[in-house]
């Protein structure tokens, strides 16, 4: 490909970042000033710690639960598989607020599981895992998926033990897969915002809470760009590491399709570490769904029928408001991904920049937003603008590394033929990558029906979504309320399964 | 053709509408069907933008101070007014409505915000949880601090909340500010849990929804609306008002016209629109605060409300204290 061409190609998503990332960051940091002299604050210190002592926390548990797993859904015959790393998503999904609903409902005072973790960290860790530990085991299954099984086998067959065989051939291969969804779960527990934000109280909140605080309720932004600086300095080497990492995982399609039944001892294993990741992401959202047809008097379809008789605003408006956004973030998602990564394939650069809006405070931006673009603040554009923002990456992160996988060789043999570029592309690379492009839609329609952005902008009663029906109904007291948010947020979980199955097509290819 | 022209008609009036931009914060709503009785009437389009909690929307609106992101701003109350006002993001209006609308209720005698709704912030606890524990009532707030009721309090940040301002502000009225100050740290001492905002403490924290503090810091209209969302007809609510004296505060929630608007008639017409009757009497069992209009009869229902008498709206010297409330009780001793 020629310099020209991909600048071309690089320039649109490029132009969006330098519009609505790096001009609002820097906007942000320029407004106030940074006044480092809160870093000698002990309690912004201890805050400091916290953050990035929970997110480190957060990710070695990740790495504990969702290696193995992966590795068993990887290298065994289990039934159900393609279905688990689909429904992974889910959490994905899930608004902050649901989120924290049902883990209180799980682990609160009154939890069902009898254990009142609130008011601790660790309720803020396993917040952190219902989120994150669907991607290590996305990821790390991505990563085992490429070892070529015929490596591990030949091992075999020059004697060595299946563990010796596991160690010395198939680990090394998969390391850096591995630790790269490690490091991606640190950088998403580090920034996250939501979930420390309702679940940890004052006592466990992070630094993107305080900058929220900071900014947006207390208006001392020159404090807060001082966090949000101490974050960048932190954020910026992670995610250097973390595409070291993503770029070394050795090349090959996955193409290793798991054929064996696991031996008794293996499948106990297994069952304990599915056993706990189903627990930790589907059980709060179990308990939405149970909480949504509970009332005081047991079983009960009253909150199901409110919602769906509701007609301020009707539910095929929030439905129809959610797939839309959705749909519309989608398809520029997947052109502006498609054609970055086209460009970024042999660019490192481009690589590390196509990372930057999952790492920069979103609270920061939603201010950087606020200075350079009043005007445009309640426009349909700048909110869809943020979603393709935020969506785009994932879309990058999926087709990437499928991209560098093809075949040299495949494509040099196109040429030869007398194949032009264009047909290469449509007629052999793309078959090929489809796959991951597929995984990556579908994390990219994630993040949307999730709503990332939505704090970012201003909203407009008229966009009101699914999700923004959630938290509307919990911003007044009452059981029906209560009930009739809970039943929506099913629906969410409900229409966010469907999206997946028709996109995911059930691979679970995601990196 | 002639439909043709009507068509023609109705979209060059569209074109030539104005449109109002009123900012809001989330938990604004109001009958559509008001909203467009008001645009017929004024032959322009009325656009809602919600900009957060109020405290957030407020922060929203003095950044964007130099190009306003709208017309007429509604949800400010008078806990917020010192900021805004030494912001000088709004311009005054004194409305005629305000004649409806008793002395005692007025925001701002410069007309920097009009009064629309007005409500009391106050503590809330859990009927059954009591009556199964047995437990009586406490009396007054130092009743409150003693160790029989340790570990029963659930209330929100004063610098992140405005319940939880608007109570801290009732407690510095009540004790005075060094002992107030005293009273929270104690009170945080003994295990009462300070949560950021509303939805956290009542949703995840109140006994009633799961958790588990019995007494919540909300609004004395939440046992009505209790009952009005419950789903089955009940005779009494499940929580009431706990009326310490010196914990409740009368929030002023009001409209004000943006600074740098270019549709200051309508803005204002706005404004008027707000104190109308029609839209007074929406506001209870919409927003569940009190009309600010004298002389409208309340929903049934709200008689599971109360007012309390003593609640104060005084506000002098919020931003300092909550700076101090911060660093002395927050930040103290961690």
């Amino acid at each position: 490909m020629t310099e020209s061409r991909r600048a071309l190609l690089a320039a649109p998503f490029l132009a969006l970042l330098a519009a609505f990332l790096i001009a609002p960051l820097l906007r942000t940091l320029a407004e106030g000033g940074v006044s480092v002299g809160l870093l000698r604050d002990p309690y912004f210190q201890s805050r400091l710690v916290w953050t990035f002592g929970g997110a480190t926390l957060s990710a070695v548990l990740a790495a504990l639960v969702g290696v193995p797993l992966a590795w068993g859904l990887a290298g065994y015959r289990v039934r159900g598989a393609s279905f688990l790393l689909r429904a992974l998503l889910l959490p994905f999904v899930t608004p902050t607020l649901v989120a924290a609903m049902g883990l209180t409902a799980l682990v609160g005072p009154r939890g069902w599981l009898k254990l009142d973790l609130s008011e601790t960290p660790a309720i803020v860790v396993l917040g952190n895992l219902f989120f994150n530990l669907p991607l290590v085991v996305r990821l790390s299954h991505a990563a085992f998926s490429r070892v070529p099984s015929e490596l591990e086998a030949s091992a075999r067959s020059l004697g060595a033990s299946p563990l010796r065989a596991f160690a010395r051939v198939t680990l090394p291969l998969a390391a850096p897969g591995l630790l790269a969804g490690v490091v991606l779960v640190f950088l998403y527990s580090a920034l996250s915002f939501g979930l420390p934000y309702l679940l940890g109280g004052e006592r466990y909140a992070t630094l993107e809470v305080e900058v929220y605080a900071l900014a947006l309720l207390e208006g001392r932004l020159s404090e807060a760009s001082a966090l949000v600086a101490v974050q960048l300095v932190v954020t910026t080497p992670a995610l250097l590491a973390y595409l070291r990492l993503a770029r070394s995982t050795p090349l090959g399609v996955a193409t290793r399709l798991p054929h064996r039944s696991a031996p008794l001892a293996v499948r106990l294993v297994l069952a304990a570490f599915l056993g706990f990741t189903l627990l930790v992401c589907f059980g709060p959202l179990v308990a939405v769904a149970a909480k949504s047809l509970l009332g005081p008097d047991g079983l009960t379809l009253a909150f199901w029928s409110g919602v769906a008789s509701s007609d301020d605003p009707p539910l095929s408006f929030l439905l129809l408001n959610t797939v839309r956004f959705g749909v519309l973030t989608l398809i520029a998602a997947v052109a502006l991904g498609v054609a970055f990564s086209l460009a970024a394939a042999r660019s490192n650069v481009l690589d590390f920049v196509s990372l930057a809006p999952l790492v920069v405070s979103p609270v920061s931006l939603g201010v950087g937003f606020l200075l350079l673009y009043p005007r445009l603040l309640a426009e349909l554009p700048l909110l869809v603008a943020a979603y393709v923002l935020l969506s785009t990456p994932l879309v990058v992160r999926s087709l990437l590394p499928a991209l560098r996988d093809v075949p040299r060789g495949l494509l040099d043999l196109a040429r030869t033929l007398g194949a032009t570029p264009g047909q290469v592309l449509r007629r052999v690379t793309f078959p090929l990558v489809l796959p991951a492009l597929r995984g990556g839609a579908a994390l990219a329609l994630a993040a949307t029906f999730g709503e990332f952005a939505a704090t970012l902008v201003l909203s407009r009663p008229e966009w009101a979504t699914l999700s923004l029906g959630v938290a509307e109904k919990l911003s007044r007291p009452g059981e029906r309320n209560l009930g009739e948010a809970c039943a929506l947020a099913t629906l969410l979980m409900g229409l966010a399964l469907a999206g997946f199955a028709a996109l995911d097509g059930g691979r679970g290819d995601v990196t | 053709m002639l439909k043709w022209l009507m068509l023609m008609g109705a979209l060059a009036s569209t074109a030539s509408a104005a449109t109002l931009t009123v900012v809001t914060h989330d938990s604004f709503d109001l009958d559509k069907a008001l909203v467009a009785k008001f645009e017929r009437e004024h032959d322009a389009k009325v656009r809602f933008v919600k900009a957060g909690d109020a405290g957030a929307m407020l922060s929203r609106l003095i950044l964007t101070k130099n190009a306003p992101i709208g017309d007429v701003v509604f949800g400010l109350d008078n806990s917020l007014l010192p900021r805004a006002r030494e912001a000088g993001i709004l311009e005054p209006y004194k409305s005629s409505a305000l004649a409806n609308v008793p002395a005692k209720l007025h925001l701002d005698p410069s007309g920097l915000l009009t009064t629309v709704d007005y409500g009391y912030v106050a503590l809330n606890y859990d009927k059954a949880w009591f009556e199964k524990k047995k437990l009586p009532l406490p009396k007054t707030l130092e009743d409150l601090a003693t160790a029989r009721y340790e570990n029963l309090v659930v209330v929100q940040n004063p610098a992140t909340s405005s319940p939880g301002l608007a109570f801290l502000l009732a407690t510095v009225r009540h004790f005075g500010e060094d002992r107030a100050l005293k009273w929270w740290s104690d009170m945080r001492a003994g295990g009462m849990k300070i949560t950021r905002g509303w939805n956290d403490a009542y949703y995840t924290d109140f006994t009633r929804n799961g958790g588990k503090y019995p007494i919540v810091l909300s609004y004395a209209s939440s046992p009505a609306a209790e009952v009005f969302y419950a789903t089955k007809k009940l005779g009494d609510s499940p929580t009431a008002n706990l009326l310490l004296p010196g914990s409740s505060f009368l929030q002023l929630e009001g409209v004000g016209v943006l600074k740098g608007t270019a549709h200051r008639e309508l803005a204002r017409a706005f404004v008027d629109f707000l104190l109308s009757p029609a839209v007074q009497a929406d506001i209870p069992t919409r927003m569940w605060v009190y009309p600010a209009r004298s002389g409208l009869k309340l929903a049934d229902v709200y008689r599971f409300a109360q007012e309390p008498r003593d609640a104060t709206s005084n506000v002098n010297g919020a931003a300092s204290l909550v700076d101090r409330f911060t660093r002395t009780v927050m930040r103290a001793g961690r």
